[in-house]
């Protein structure tokens, strides 16, 4: 019995990961070695592909303004959607909160039209800006789903000793429920960190050559006359890093804070 | 009373900018439904009323299929995601050695660009340079076609997803898991419970509003599903559309053949869908914890 | 986990937020009138081309004293992108690189091209210089709407270690191809594209060189005998001499498996040719051949298009310097210079010219200029909406392909084109 769990968990973790350990192989290949099925993990690798992908005048600059954008919309999508999850979790407001989760349920493609049609009007376009709030679009009902789930679980007995001792019910939420769910709120921004890493449509649309993000980047190996494989593995396994980096150091953290949602939500 | 204006104060910003981002495209997508915009969404298109709704009800050549095959692949994956994260979670119920490796091995997955995933995997089950291939065949299984072929296509993107989202579904539960308390099951085995019957009878009832939620989450993703078919497949999901589902379709009208009108009224059933999807789902579980 | 929340500290995210803001600020003000240091946006394919145009840049900026900020997307992102911004009457796209043959028809349509009728007229540019099919192709309705850059032409590409002489025919293509296919040990006689829309454009001449069209007289000519008899060779050709999945393949896929030496044959366009050379991308460069395109039941017919045009966004506020980076971008000196690059561009002077030729591999060469003798001018149905035309056309090639019965499902799609082909022409006139 004991050794049958563990040859299935054996089993699940290599079909899970192998995908990911052949990207990172094909990275180290060339793009000769990447199609041919023969070369498996044992190969002499060469990193011709990173100094592609370093040579590359869009992937570094591209991680740069990834970096500020989804920093930047994660933030400010913290910013307002903490609040707006203790209000909601406290005072059993999901009616109204689900108002906003509907950002959730709309396909992006009936946004980009009119989206870029209302930024142009206001001169935003080619700026950081557009790529904020698009991402902000995303990350704000992220946050504000993992966090109810988060001051749900928070027992309620804190807040209203504090409120005995002469807080206002704001006091009691930015002395007592806030730092307390700080851990929570450091996961939901990984995720929604991650979520704007990864977004592809709107940065596709929304960014110039100077705002472009990673995941667009990402094409310069694709050309008319063909794909660069290694090179394209070497940028995905670049822009993949950041992310393993965060799954390594916040497992933990990372599983509560998605499944704080689930189990309360 | 203060209570009244703070809450209405900390929830406002929220719902003021989703608000905001979200009044315009959606009374544009509207109105651009029922006109005949073409080539250009300010052609001076006419006013048509609902005829892009009839001709999308009447359209049994891509329309219908791709409602079909949304409806499908959604099912198929999220159902495949329970089963798997549901057994995988059982697995991981209790600690092992090396569980934080293969917690951590989960979670990559659902943290992966989707973009770049969806080239990896186009690079993995090519029929002919491909890994896959030359796996199976050392297993003896003969080759398969995956994403080139008519009929392996959406089955193969199911699989994709599976790949990608029942770790999602496994920490989910996991989580859930945790949260029970043991002393029912214990009841339960006093009582000559099997472990399936404690599973089926106890932990799974147990277990409902989390699974309920990570449901809905679910199947809210896999109806938009878009990046890997459009990675893997392209426009029209393929050559004989095998892999089209609302979202690619609502995407083709739009950017390839420039049929805007007609687009957004797929756009605005495609909406109405999801939100009946989630209320059906979300009634469903207010009536089975009741 | 606590490395985390170390991370993700107050001040950090105070710092970098403060930080971004002042960005964020800065570039929302670049919009408005043009000044000298607004760049001259140049949205452009990701193509041997533009990477080489974007080498020289230098010398243009200097002459016009303003900075060039080039786009490189794929070709589905860039026409998406154009559909979003130009619908907005964007203003921050100045040059625009164009699919005559795609997009031009649809871009007239709208009203998104400049009017270059004039400016082209100008004696030291030469228009005249240019090949007659790449300048039908840029003018619609009268005006002058781009101007050609990068041709193309199909190629046979072949194993000269597998295949001593190239086959003249397409009936020796097919036999030839059918003879080296061994699936046991996966090699296949031919390789191409299979795609419902991708392989449109390469069955073209096929389709030609067996006597056929997409239409005649605006109605359409796809279940015609000629037409059948093209899609089922192309069938034939691809689907039992060619790799498995073949429906599933465009570019990216048919490439590397002639690049991996999985293939004996194969025909896509001259200008893909560098990256089958290329020794890190290819494991055959020096064994491969090339030939001009086998003759059919009506000759040999290839089509020889302008690939890639430069237009003006009418939106444009800098108009003038988008014209002048046309006026070098198409000038003699830099097709010259890009051409022996092995780039074939579409100015007759050049292809005259037998130093530019001396870039491209001679066999190669020579296979070009029979090609371009021959050539059609057009790859695809000439309508407004060629994305949903290509998907209909390529409807029975999938069938052929996957060994089906082709005669129904052209005679279906024969039907469908039709009805297309009244409500595309109703739009053009509208």
């Amino acid at each position: 019995m004991k050794t049958l769990r563990g040859v299935a968990i054996t089993v699940v973790a290599l079909f899970f990961s192998l995908p990911i350990v052949w990207m990172f192989a094909a990275a180290f290949k060339t793009n000769v070695q990447v199609t041919d099925p023969s070369v498996g993990l044992i190969f002499e690798p060469t990193l011709d592909n990173f100094r592609a992908v370093l040579a590359d005048e869009r992937i570094l600059p591209s991680m740069v303004n990834s970096l500020i954008v989804g920093v930047t919309s994660t933030v400010l999508s913290a910013i307002i959607a903490v609040p707006a999850a203790w209000a909601v979790g406290r005072f059993r407001m999901h009616r109204a909160g689900s108002l906003v989760l509907v950002a959730r349920i709309v396909p992006a493609i009936s946004l980009l039209v009119p989206w870029y049609y209302l930024f142009a009007q206001a001169g935003l376009v080619g700026s950081y800006t557009v790529l904020i709030l698009s991402h902000m679009f995303v990350s704000v009902p992220l946050i504000l789903w993992i966090m109810i789930g988060f001051f749900e679980g928070l027992p309620i007995e804190l807040e209203e000793a504090a409120r005995v001792d002469g807080l206002s019910a704001f006091g009691a939420f930015r002395r007592i429920a806030l730092p307390l769910a700080a851990p929570g709120t450091a996961t939901a921004s990984v995720l929604a960190f991650v979520a704007s890493w990864n977004n592809f449509m709107f940065a596709l649309i929304l960014s110039d050559e100077h705002t472009m993000t990673v995941p667009v980047a990402l094409f310069s190996f694709i050309s008319y006359a063909g794909t660069d494989w290694g090179g394209l593995m070497a940028a995905s396994t670049v822009m993949t890093i950041p992310v393993v980096a965060v799954a390594v150091l916040a497992q933990k953290h990372l599983v509560a804070g998605l499944t704080a949602g689930a189990t309360k939500g | 009373m203060a209570n009244r204006h703070l809450k209405w104060l900390m929830l406002s910003p929220a719902l003021l900018f989703v608000g905001a981002m979200i009044i315009f495209p959606l009374l544009f997508t509207l109105n651009l439904s029922a006109t005949d915009a073409f080539g250009a969404v300010n052609a001076g298109a006419d006013h048509i009323g609902l005829r892009n709704f009839a001709d999308a009800f009447g359209d049994h050549r891509r329309f219908w299929p791709a409602v079909w095959r949304t409806i499908g692949f959604t099912v198929s994956a999220v159902l495949l995601e329970t089963i798997f994260g549901l057994a995988l979670a059982m697995l991981m119920r209790r600690a092992f050695r090396g569980i934080r490796w293969v917690r951590t091995i989960l979670i990559i997955p659902l943290l992966a660009t989707p973009v770049a995933i969806g080239i990896l995997w186009l690079l993995i089950l090519d029929p002919t340079t491909g890994i896959a291939n030359h796996l199976l065949g050392a297993l003896g299984v003969p080759p398969q076609e995956f994403l080139g072929s008519v009929r392996a296509s959406l089955p193969t993107l199911v699989l994709i997803d599976v790949w990608q989202w029942t770790p999602m579904m496994t920490l989910l539960l996991l989580a859930g898991l945790s949260t029970l308390s043991e002393e029912p099951e214990e009841a339960a085995s006093m009582d000559g419970a099997n472990a399936w019957q404690r599973f089926r009878y106890v932990v799974l009832p147990m277990l409902g509003p989390t699974l309920t939620t990570a449901l809905v989450l679910r199947a809210v993703d896999g109806l938009k599903t878009f990046d890997i078919i459009y990675a893997t497949k392209g426009a029209g999901g393929g050559s004989s559309f095998e892999a089209e589902t609302l979202n690619v379709y609502a995407y083709g009208l739009t950017f390839d053949y420039q049929e805007y009108g007609l687009a957004a009224a797929v756009l605005v059933l495609f909406t109405l869908f999801i939100i009946g999807v989630v209320l059906v789902l979300r009634r469903r579980s207010a009536r089975s914890a009741a | 986990m606590a490395a985390v929340e170390r991370v993700m500290s107050r001040r950090l995210f105070g710092g970098l937020a403060a930080g971004v803001a002042g960005g964020v600020v800065l570039g929302g003000c670049s919009s408005g009138a043009p000044s000298a240091s607004t760049p001259l946006r140049v949205a452009a394919v990701n193509h041997v081309w533009t990477r080489a145009v974007r080498e020289r840049l230098g010398e243009f900026e200097e002459r016009v004293r303003r900075r060039v900020s080039m786009s490189l997307l794929t070709g589905d992102q860039l026409s998406s992108s154009y559909n979003v911004k130009l619908n907005a009457s964007a203003t921050d796209i100045d040059v625009m690189m164009v699919r005559p043959l795609q997009e031009q028809l649809l871009f007239a349509h709208n009203n998104w091209l400049a009017d270059l009728s004039d400016r082209v007229q100008e004696p030291a540019f030469g228009w005249a210089d240019f090949q007659a099919p790449p300048r039908e192709a840029s003018t619609t309705g009268g005006r002058v709407l781009s101007v050609p850059v990068v041709t193309e032409r199909p190629v046979l590409y072949y194993r000269k270690d597998l295949v001593p002489t190239p086959p003249k025919t397409l009936a020796e293509l097919k036999s030839a191809a059918e003879r080296l296919t061994d699936r046991n040990s996966g090699r296949f006689g031919y390789v191409g594209r299979g795609q419902r829309s991708g392989a449109v454009t390469q069955w073209s001449s096929f389709l030609y060189s067996y006597g056929g069209d997409f239409t005649t007289d605006g109605r359409s000519a796809i279940a015609t005998p000629e037409a059948i008899a093209a899609y089922e060779y192309y069938g034939e050709l691809l689907g039992r001499s060619g790799p498995p999945g073949a429906t599933n393949m465009s570019l990216e896929q048919a490439m590397p498996i002639f690049a991996q030496g999985k293939a004996a044959f194969y025909i896509d366009a001259d200008a893909i040719y560098t990256g089958l050379v290329d020794p890190k991308v290819s494991a055959v460069g020096k064994t491969i051949g090339y030939a001009p395109f086998p003759t059919g039941p009506a000759g040999s017919k290839p089509y020889n298009i302008p690939s890639w045009s430069l237009g003006i966004n009418r939106f444009s506020k800098l108009q003038d310097d988008a014209w002048e980076f046309i006026r070098w971008a198409a000038g003699v000196q830099l097709v010259t210079a890009l051409q022996t690059a092995g780039i074939p561009g579409a100015r007759a002077s050049v292809w005259a010219n037998p130093a530019a030729a001396a870039g491209f591999p001679p066999e190669l060469a020579a296979a070009m200029q029979v090609n371009a003798r021959n050539g059609v001018g057009h790859d695809r149905p000439e309508v407004l909406q060629v994305g949903r035309a290509r998907d209909i056309v390529g409807r029975p090639l999938v069938s052929a392909v996957l060994q089906e019965q082709v005669a129904p499902v052209a005679r279906d799609a024969d039907a469908e084109f039709n009805d297309f082909l009244v409500r595309d022409n109703r739009h053009r006139e509208s």
